[in-house]
């Protein structure tokens, strides 16, 4: 299948002034190049749910405001939708939408509608069209009763619903989603990761996501590309992360005591099995259950073989 | 593109609008206050003049005249396109990051993002001094709204290329708010005054001159080489801010503050 996103060699650097002492920085400023993104290359194909995650300052976002033609690479390629962002911005706005976690495309003082009523004109569409593409995402994204409701008065998962329903509007067939549930508590990132993805379903939009939040890639994404100092250390499916990065299981027991014991069993030393038997010859076990380790740990193995 | 501009335009206006309008009394209150303010001033020239007659060669009904283009022209640079006072903190916080990503053109879309309901008051005292000048006729009323209309494109440049500075350097919003306000004081003197280097100055670097002197000259006695040299300093120095905004554009390093519209 042909691919809806193409990024070959993909870097940008920022060259940043540095910080002197004293009057220097006036009379001989020094400068200081960041490469944010190092030669970063990978394809995505029209309906998948991707992950883009790494640690602060990986690139993550630098890499989705390149793709999303805010930023102009320094060099390398990309293609999304057989656009190249940065030269035909206006044409690939008609087909992405992006929702920032930290920003707001709403209008703080207005009612969220107003907003909404702006974003399809931007659009240019139709008022039927519109009307009824609104009507749609509102019973979806269930936010009928914030309809009325000034921006400024709607709680943070309130809002970001909004946003998610501002950057769909236009039916886009690529979502670029950073960071959508920053700030949010339990409930309502189960709400938003739960929304963004049935409306991928729905509508076969292809989902490029970054989050610090694992739950985010495991409940949304069904690929995972981890990226760490702006280069790719890890990109493939879930399931084969789990499997590559999986080399400990957790066990739970217990004893006969009431005593409860947690123990780890580095699976490349010893098999599950023979830590099992010496664990019950060991101990008088009433109660025992295996865990894989979250995913977070999952990641942060990731990280630090990446460094 | 440009009748869907246009159509985004109205549109954004009327959002403006609302959001002025949220409480009346505020935006009456506002605009009551931004006329007296022109009054004070406007009085004070009044009093001057009443004294000593004329500064060289300049008299009140000249200053009305003046007073009438440069209300004019701010008053439809602040209501319809403040946003480019608000451009360097967009781009130093990020938040051009909505506008790049939808299929607008930046430019209007940043400058339509911003409204002050209060110039409402501006325009209203630039359409009395016109009527008070002494220099009223039915075609000079049409060549008048022309001059008022090229000031403003002056006006507006100037606090582009002002802004367009925050691309290339950091915290650079106090310095364009200074140079913007000399060029509004300057606007509003008598353009007499100014001579020799002064002059240079004022039509050059700072050019309040097309904002004062040419349009008040055209007024009073209409010159083909005036108007020519009028409508190509005010459109070149437009073209050439629009130049200086798709330069820095491609230097935006965009940025991850939080913000709200």
């Amino acid at each position: 299948m042909h691919n809806i996103i193409e990024v070959n060699n993909l870097t940008k650097k920022f060259i940043l002034k540095k910080h002197q002492k004293g009057l220097k920085n006036l009379f001989h400023p020094a400068y200081q190049t960041l490469t944010a993104v190092n030669n970063l290359s990978f394809a995505i194909k029209p309906g998948e749910r991707v992950a883009f995650i790494g640690p602060n300052g990986a690139g993550k976002s630098t890499t989705i405001k390149m793709l999303s033609a805010i930023l102009y690479p320094t060099s390398g390629e990309a293609r999304v939708l057989d656009l190249v962002p940065w030269d035909n911005r206006q044409q690939l706005s008609y087909n992405i939408g992006t929702v920032f976690g930290q920003r707001s495309q709403l209008w703080y003082h207005l009612p969220v509608q107003d907003s909404f009523a702006l974003i399809g004109k931007i659009y240019d569409l139709s008022e039927i069209t519109f009307k009824k593409r609104l009507s749609h995402l509102v019973r979806l994204f269930e936010v009928r009763d914030l309809l009325n409701t000034p921006t400024r008065s709607l709680s943070l998962g309130q809002r970001m619903r909004c946003e998610i329903v501002a950057s769909l509007i236009h039916k886009p067939k690529v979502l670029f989603l950073d960071e959508p549930t920053i700030g949010l508590d339990i409930t309502a990132k189960a709400i938003i990761r739960n929304l963004i993805k049935k409306q991928a379903l729905e509508e076969e939009t292809t989902l490029l996501l970054t989050s610090h939040d694992t739950d985010d890639m495991e409940k949304v994404c069904q690929r995972v590309i981890v990226i760490n100092k702006g280069k790719l250390i890890f990109d493939d499916s879930l399931s084969s992360l789990r499997d590559s990065y999986l080399n400990k299981k957790y066990v739970e027991f217990t004893t006969e005591s009431g005593e409860k014991i947690r123990q780890e069993i580095n699976t490349r030393q010893t098999s599950v099995k023979a830590a099992l038997d010496k664990l019950v010859k060991d101990y008088h076990v009433t109660d025992l259950t295996i865990e894989n380790p979250p995913m977070e740990e999952i990641i942060k193995e990731i990280y630090a073989r990446g460094d | 593109m440009a009748a869907k501009n246009w159509k985004l335009f109205w549109f954004i206006q009327k959002l403006n609008i609302k959001t002025a309008f949220l409480s009346k009394g505020d935006a009456f209150v506002n605009i009551l206050m931004m006329l007296v303010n022109n009054f004070s001033f406007i009085f004070m020239w009044w009093v001057i003049f009443a004294d000593k007659g004329t500064i060289k060669g300049w008299n009140f009904g000249d200053m009305a005249l003046m007073f009438a283009i440069s209300c004019m022209s701010f008053s439809l640079y602040a209501v319809f396109f403040r946003g480019t006072t608000e451009l360097p903190r967009y781009i130093e916080e990020g938040m051009l990051d909505n506008y790049l990503c939808s299929p607008q053109n930046v430019l209007f879309a940043v400058s339509t993002s911003f409204s002050t309901f209060a110039n409402w008051g501006d325009f209203l005292t630039g359409l009395l001094m016109y009527f008070v000048s002494g220099y009223v006729s039915f075609s000079g009323f049409f060549f008048f709204l022309y001059l008022s209309f090229m000031a403003f494109l002056l006006t507006y440049a100037l606090r582009l290329i002002l802004s367009t500075f925050a691309f290339y350097f950091q915290r650079t919003e106090t310095l364009g708010h200074n140079i913007f306000m000399t060029f509004l004081i300057f606007s509003n003197q008598p353009a007499s005054i100014f001579s020799g280097v002064y002059k240079v100055l004022f039509l050059c670097i700072i050019p309040a001159g097309f904002v004062s002197l040419f349009p008040v000259a055209l007024l009073k006695n209409f010159s083909l080489g005036d108007f020519l040299i009028f409508t190509a300093g005010t459109s070149g120095f437009f073209v050439l801010s629009l130049i200086f905004f798709k330069h820095g554009l491609k230097h935006y390093t965009s940025g991850n503050r939080f913000g709200i519209r």
